[in-house]
């Protein structure tokens, strides 16, 4: 993937491009807002991902998203910020951005947050019938197949899944998890996300000879088709 | 020109406004008074003078000029008599108290006359009184002047008119005095509010304005002020606290973390061990850290707003449904028993992603120090009071009586607890949502002894009624 960084601290650039760099993307830095700006012109939306600093000098994140946007470039931006309440949220949002993650993050959940960003555009047509492996979801009817075999989820299982699916292949967060699927901003001290989890693997890897359902050591969790 | 304290105060000014609009009135009704008076008692004088004249009139038609000379005699001996003059057609004096008639040229129509008569007082100096007379022809040709000395009235009217300046004035002195004293009184009054607030403004955070019982509006300023002055103070206490708190809690994991970075390196160094351990070690502490500044970071937003942001009106049992939804499956898996129950068509106003982020670390804490075979009841129910009441009952260890306040204050941790997981501020945090809901938080003691278990701990977190 082309990712374009737009983040004024300098090592905090550098450290982040490397890593995505070492996970096989291809990045661009710029060191401020009006910088990114002419980069994300020059490109005429052929990056993948922009993850952009919310706050920089010269032209801040929410004007540099928004002025894209006007101009029509649908990529899809990650803002970074050291604003984590939940109305910062809603402004970064409302400006234009996709996702919103609040410094300082783990490199794991910005490596999820990114692909899963860059996987979102993929799709730009509507499927009513997702299917990963051997795993079958029909959203109409609200069925879940294994092997044909029909497994039984509980409606926030259903969600949990249809999320796991939509990312097949690519590593989730917990974060992400309690964001996407319940909707929650905050971090739980104890392993809730955990506990659903293991309950949904128990009901759609339980009697099968392969896991699907993989967890990432020091990132989450998994869907592997 | 700089006035004397006193006559800039509100108070003064506004007594002397209200003497200015007395004084307009009282002149106002002592001019009508005196105009009232005066012509009434000249009115009178004229009456009795006409009544005088056909008293005399009356004698002379039925006995003639002689017994009205008669008539004059005794009437002249009389306490307080009238003026005489009776006169020959010719306008010659017959008989009469006064020498001439104040009237020059009398055409024989009966006519009025204002004057003045000459009079001796007891020093047998002359004064001078105004007197008021008729005079009229009798039927015999002869010509009859009755009057009388006005000078008694006009010293009557005088009387009451300096009588009523005599109050005006009085008034007007009393006003100022009392504008003075009111003044006074209301200016210590605020002199001692404004004595707060300069102290405060000086750093004396705690000053404290004097409530004198008496209700008025200075007692609820001062109330407001001192209450105001409270929260104030318990903010900043709390900010203090948390500074302390911050260094407290964050020194020793980052003195822990820079120690586990410092012993990897010099492992590293020496070419020996595995960094790859202490590094995730560092990196768990890290995040230990960071969690508890964002706990603190947003207890210090939400105080210093005052109120949770973005409020909503929607239905707490759905909330606390999506929340036991979330902690259900955790509960289970450690064995502990999970109940929920949620009271029908209730509503409450707040920001659902904070209400959602204390119900969630109520709950974090209940799963924490339940053990194995407790239980944990969810509960969202209205008070008698109207207020929403979210619960949650466990059947952990609970809290003693004393230490619940202490459980509440930020990183309060009870010291046989401190070997458990968690920065200490999740009810702090929990307790700042309540109050920037207008709201509260209470402990209390949960069920009571089972068993090896107990008595536990009922958290209830309370919002106003809508």
């Amino acid at each position: 993937m082309r990712i374009l960084i737009v983040e004024d601290d300098l090592d905090a650039a550098g450290v982040m491009a490397r890593g995505l760099t070492e996970a096989g993307h291809t990045c661009v830095t710029a060191a401020d807002g009006e910088e990114g700006l002419v980069e994300a012109r020059k490109a005429e939306g052929e990056f993948d991902v922009m993850i952009v600093d919310r706050m920089m000098p010269k032209m801040d994140g929410v004007q540099l998203v928004e002025t894209i946007r006007r101009e029509g470039d649908r990529t899809p931006v990650l803002f970074l910020s050291a604003l984590g309440e939940v109305t910062d949220r809603v402004d970064g949002l409302q400006a234009g951005a996709d996702d919103y993650l609040v410094k300082p993050y783990a490199f794991a959940e910005l490596i999820a947050r990114v692909e899963a960003l860059a996987r979102r555009r993929d799709t730009g047509s509507v499927q009513t019938l997702l299917r990963v492996g051997e795993l079958e979801m029909d959203l109409i009817a609200r069925t879940v197949h294994r092997q044909g075999k029909e497994i039984d989820l509980q409606p926030r299982e259903f969600q949990l899944l249809e999320f796991m699916m939509r990312h097949a292949g690519q590593s989730v967060t917990r974060t992400m998890l309690l964001e996407k699927v319940w909707h929650y901003h905050f971090d739980p001290q104890t392993n809730v996300i955990d506990v659903h989890i293991s309950r949904l693997r128990s009901k759609i890897d339980k009697g099968f000879d392969r896991p699907m359902l993989q967890t990432v050591r020091g990132a989450g969790y998994r869907l592997d088709a | 020109m700089r006035l004397p304290r006193l006559l800039r105060t509100t108070p003064f000014r506004l007594t002397l406004l209200f003497l200015a609009l007395f004084a307009s009135a009282a002149s106002a009704f002592l001019a009508y008074i005196y105009v009232a008076t005066a012509g009434e008692a000249t009115r009178r004088t004229d009456q009795e003078i006409r009544r005088e004249m056909r008293s005399l009139t009356d004698v002379y038609d039925r006995a003639g000029v002689d017994a009205v000379n008669q008539s004059l005699i005794e009437r002249a001996a009389s306490e307080r008599p009238f003026l005489y003059l009776l006169m020959s057609p010719q306008e010659e004096r017959i008989s009469g108290s006064i020498e001439e008639s104040p009237i020059d040229e009398f055409d024989g129509q009966p006519a009025w006359a204002t004057f003045q008569v000459t009079d001796y007082d007891v020093q047998g100096r002359e004064v001078k009184h105004p007197a008021r007379g008729l005079q009229q022809r009798l039927d015999g040709g002869e010509i009859l002047f009755v009057g009388a000395d006005v000078g008694e009235d006009e010293a009557y009217v005088g009387k009451i008119v300096n009588a009523l300046w005599g109050s005006v004035v009085l008034v007007i002195i009393v006003g100022i005095a009392g504008g003075v004293l009111v003044s006074r009184n209301v200016s210590r009054s605020m002199a001692s509010l404004t004595d707060v607030v300069d102290r405060v403004r000086n750093g004396e955070l705690g000053a404290r304005a004097t409530v004198r019982g008496t209700r008025d509006e200075f007692d609820e300023l001062a109330q407001g002020l001192n209450e105001m002055l409270d929260r104030l103070e318990r903010s900043m206490q709390g900010h203090k606290h948390a500074g302390d708190a911050i260094a407290h809690d964050l020194r020793s994991p980052l003195t822990r973390l820079r120690a586990r970075l410092e012993s990897a390196f010099l492992d590293v160094e020496a070419g020996k061990g595995d960094p790859q351990e202490a590094l995730a070690q560092a990196l768990t502490d890290t995040d230990g850290v960071l969690k508890t500044f964002g706990a603190v970071l947003s207890i210090a937003r939400l105080q210093a707003a005052g109120q949770a942001p973005d409020p909503v009106v929607f239905d707490p049992a759905e909330l606390g449904a999506d929340i036991a939804e979330l902690y259900e499956p955790l509960c289970e898996d450690k064995g502990i028993e999970f109940a929920a129950e949620f009271a029908k068509d209730l509503t409450v106003r707040g920001n659902r992603e904070f209400l959602a982020q204390a119900l969630a670390n109520i709950l974090d804490n209940a799963v924490k120090y339940t053990p194995a075979g407790g239980a944990i009841m969810l509960r969202v129910r209205r008070r008698s009071s109207g207020e929403v009441e979210f619960s949650v009952t466990d059947t952990g260890p609970g809290v003693p009586d004393g230490d619940r306040e202490r459980v509440i204050q930020r990183f309060v941790r009870l010291e046989n607890s401190r070997n458990e997981p968690g920065a200490g501020l999740g009810l702090s945090l929990v307790a700042a949502v309540a109050e920037a809901h207008g709201g509260r938080l209470e402990l209390d003691e949960g069920p009571g002894k089972v068993g090896e278990m107990g008595p536990g701990l009922r958290v209830a977190l309370i919002l106003p009624r809508v």
